[in-house]
């Protein structure tokens, strides 16, 4: 927590709690970076992707921008949020699954994973990470046309591209520190002040559809949110944490917080990301499309790696008992047998 | 290869696996080593498929907290990748935990190695408790010891955060022994003062050099703390009486603590008091007992180099056989079992090596009979 501190006491503990998460260490960008590293990321895919194409057939192919990968994530995290509001799931849960979300696409391009299979693995995923854990069977069941399997198959890749990172500081909580401590200050009206955070925290959520948390620290975001309800209190709350600024310089750092929120914290346009979408059928990795001509090869070419491990490891096994010396054997019956060691090269 | 794939093979390479050293619950644990350095590691295999709902919460609480933790008393998460269905946790590798110390009857503990320990202990906890994070499970076997002698507090599986004040638990934590009143009660609104009073009760177990309230069942567990400390009265503990699985087990009398532990200093037996208050909100918290008397006053703590440690076996024999295999091989292509012989990989190497540490498993087989 850097700026605006929620606890009256910002002590240096406190600063470097956030500072040693990994939110703090992995997951914070200028929004330069940002820009680049999914410009670059969706280079290295088409040209990827494009390789995967039979000859010739990618040639007329049009793939997607950098700019409509984010427009469709963005919209699945707007669906992401409605799923878990329908499946009563708390806010924690929405929140988590969203910036999983995020982090998500900021390592992988919606040419290979739809995010419209990623998000429900996401919010899945963070039913248990907040420890809200639903069975995967009652989850998926409420889901239409979902099996369990489709959750679960993604889990592995989903939890590898959050680099096992799991705790997510977030906004509101940050916001709900901030409203307790501006009770505090004098001559507020609760009835008043109750608006005004309610009122914010509806800009925290909508803050969520935008890029500001791969940017700015959760106080940063919280303070915003609570200046754009009200603009008077903030600033208020600001004057009495750092009584020698006049004017506290924290008011000047929210303001692209401010203008990032109100200009892309709506969902997108659907006739937009429908237009996409359809595009998305015809440049997606055909690796990754079920029946298609490269995911057979794929899948023979898995398939004959296995075979051959199978076959070296038999050859393994027989070496092994024919050399085995007069220690070896008595020692294998009195340990159990390891078998499950064969799985992991 | 998807670059998340790729990553995550650049990871797995940096680290291979030599030996199993021991088995939990859902993990299999194996000895490794960082291949550059060859710093000891030790390599916590998770198996992902077995389980109907995916990846399981004890591994997701162990990961999510232990990416968030650093300090000298917990143990340190210095990476995760996966292989397969399996997720690895490479752990820093410790010799020991507090249970085999407090169990090996040839080490005497001076009052200043109790000390030593307890201060690391809750230095450990303090930083858990200041990041919002309860344990809920500590006891002996999970103070592990480094071989510098720090101890580190390890099993973050049952582990969570209490940022939401006011947030039902589940009162089904804590190994019996090191349970609280307050969970026996089944009191479902708790605090950090359910580590602390697992952290008094091996307090006392250092002292005692054997579990100090070993019940035998959730009922007798009451049971046997109200016999050691009393039977609370509404004054000790106001509301107990209304807690959902409060049941009267009987009136025991309070005994002073000194009448158990004779030796002891009264800064000593105030703190470790301090520790096991019934009413938990009046217990001492982690902070608070890192400033108690007893860590200032005479003898001080002992430095943790000089902590006694029980003498560990087949250490140098098997350095020798971490000497011989190959280093250069990616990843886990050691797999150093010595009683999985049909899994070894064999280079001529390899099989000397393997060859040594399966004769002296074998003594030391026979030797424990
Ligand atoms: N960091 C480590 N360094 C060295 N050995 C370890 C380490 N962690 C675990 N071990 C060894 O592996 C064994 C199994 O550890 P693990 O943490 O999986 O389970 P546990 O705590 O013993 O049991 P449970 O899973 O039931 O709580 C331990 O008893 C110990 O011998």
């Amino acid at each position: 927590m850097t700026t605006g501190s929620t606890t009256t006491d910002a002590s240096s503990s406190k600063l470097s709690l956030y500072e040693g998460s990994t939110q703090y260490r992995h997951w914070r960008f200028s929004a330069e970076q940002l820009a680049q590293a999914r410009a670059s990321l969706n280079a290295t895919a088409v040209s990827a992707i494009g390789e995967k194409f039979e000859a010739g057939s990618s040639s007329g192919v049009s793939f997607l921008s950098a700019d409509e990968e984010v427009l469709l994530v963005k919209f699945y995290l707007a669906k992401c949020s409605q799923l878990c509001i329908h499946l009563g799931f708390p806010e924690e849960v929405e929140a988590t699954a969203m910036t999983y979300l995020k982090r998500f696409y900021l390592k992988n391009t919606v040419m290979d994973f739809h995010p419209k299979d990623i998000m429900l693995t996401a919010v899945f995923l963070a039913t248990k990470t907040t420890n809200h854990p639903v069975s995967l069977e009652s989850y998926a069941q409420r889901i239409p046309k979902t099996q369990p399997s489709d959750i679960l198959g993604h889990e592995f890749l989903v939890a590898q591209s959050l680099g096992f990172d799991f705790a997510v500081w977030h906004a509101h909580r940050a916001l709900w520190g901030l409203w307790l401590d501006v009770q505090n200050l004098p001559d507020v009206n609760m009835d008043e002040l109750r608006n005004v955070y309610e009122s914010a925290v509806q800009h925290v959520r909508a803050a969520r559809l935008t890029d500001v948390e791969l940017i700015y620290t959760p106080s940063q975001i919280s303070l915003t949110s609570f200046a754009l309800a009200s603009p008077a209190l903030a600033a208020a709350w600001a004057r009495s944490k750092i009584p020698t600024e006049p004017e506290p310089r924290v008011l000047a750092v929210i303001e692209p917080i401010k203008q990032m929120i109100a200009s892309q914290g709506a969902p997108p346009e659907v006739e937009a990301v429908r237009a996409v979408d359809r595009r998305l059928r015809l440049c997606k990795n055909p690796e990754k499309v079920v029946g298609s001509n490269a995911y057979m090869k794929k899948q023979e070419e898995t398939e004959r790696k296995a075979e051959e491990k199978r076959k070296r490891k038999a050859a393994e096994v027989q070496k092994a008992m024919e050399d085995a010396d007069p220690f070896g054997s008595p020692l294998a019956r009195d340990t159990n047998l390891d078998d499950d060691d064969d799985d992991d090269d | 290869m998807d670059a998340v794939e790729k990553a995550n093979t650049e990871r797995q390479k940096r680290w291979a696996k030599d030996k199993k050293v021991g088995e939990g619950t859902y993990a299999v644990v194996y000895k490794g080593r960082e291949i550059a350095t060859g710093r000891k590691v030790a390599i916590k295999k998770i198996k992902v498929g077995q389980f109907k709902d995916g990846l399981d919460m004890s591994a997701i609480r162990e990961v999510k907290f232990l990416r968030e933790l650093k300090h000298q008393n917990v143990i340190e998460l210095l990476d995760v990748f996966s292989s397969k269905t399996n997720l690895n946790l490479v752990l820093e590798f410790l010799d020991t935990d507090l249970e085999l110390v407090i169990k090996d009857r040839s080490l005497v503990f001076l009052p200043a190695d109790i000390k030593s320990w307890m201060a690391m202990t809750f230095r450990g906890l303090e930083f858990c408790h200041r990041n919002f994070i309860l344990h809920r499970d500590l006891k002996p076997n999970n103070l592990l010891i480094a071989s510098d002698g720090q101890l580190k507090i390890a099993d973050f599986g049952l582990a969570r955060d209490f940022a939401d004040p006011g947030y039902k638990m589940t009162c089904q934590v804590i190994t019996r022994w090191y349970r609280p009143p307050e969970l026996l009660f089944g009191c479902r609104y708790y605090s950090t003062a359910v580590d602390i009073w697992s952290v008094g009760c091996i307090f006392a177990e250092l002292m005692l050099r054997t579990p100090y309230l070993p019940g035998e069942s959730d009922m007798d567990q009451l049971k046997t703390i109200f016999r050691a400390l009393g039977t609370p009265t509404e004054e000790d503990w106001p509301g107990h009486t209304k807690l959902p699985d409060y049941v009267p087990v009987g009136q025991f009398p309070r005994t002073p603590l000194r009448e158990l532990f004779t030796a002891a200093t009264p800064d000593c037996l105030n703190l470790l008091s301090k520790c096991l208050i019934y009413e938990p909100r009046r217990r001492i918290g982690a902070k608070e007992a890192l400033n108690h008397p007893y860590f200032f006053a005479h003898p001080y703590p002992s430095h943790p180099s000089k902590l006694p440690k029980p003498a560990i076996k087949n250490t140098l024999p098997l350095e020798e056989v971490d000497g011989n295999v190959d280093l250069s091989g990616p990843g886990p292509a050691v797999k150093a079992n010595p009683p999985n012989k049909l899994k070894r990989k064999h280079s001529s190497d390899d099989l000397n090596g393997r060859s040594i540490a399966r004769k002296l498993d074998f003594t030391q087989h026979t030797g424990d009979r």
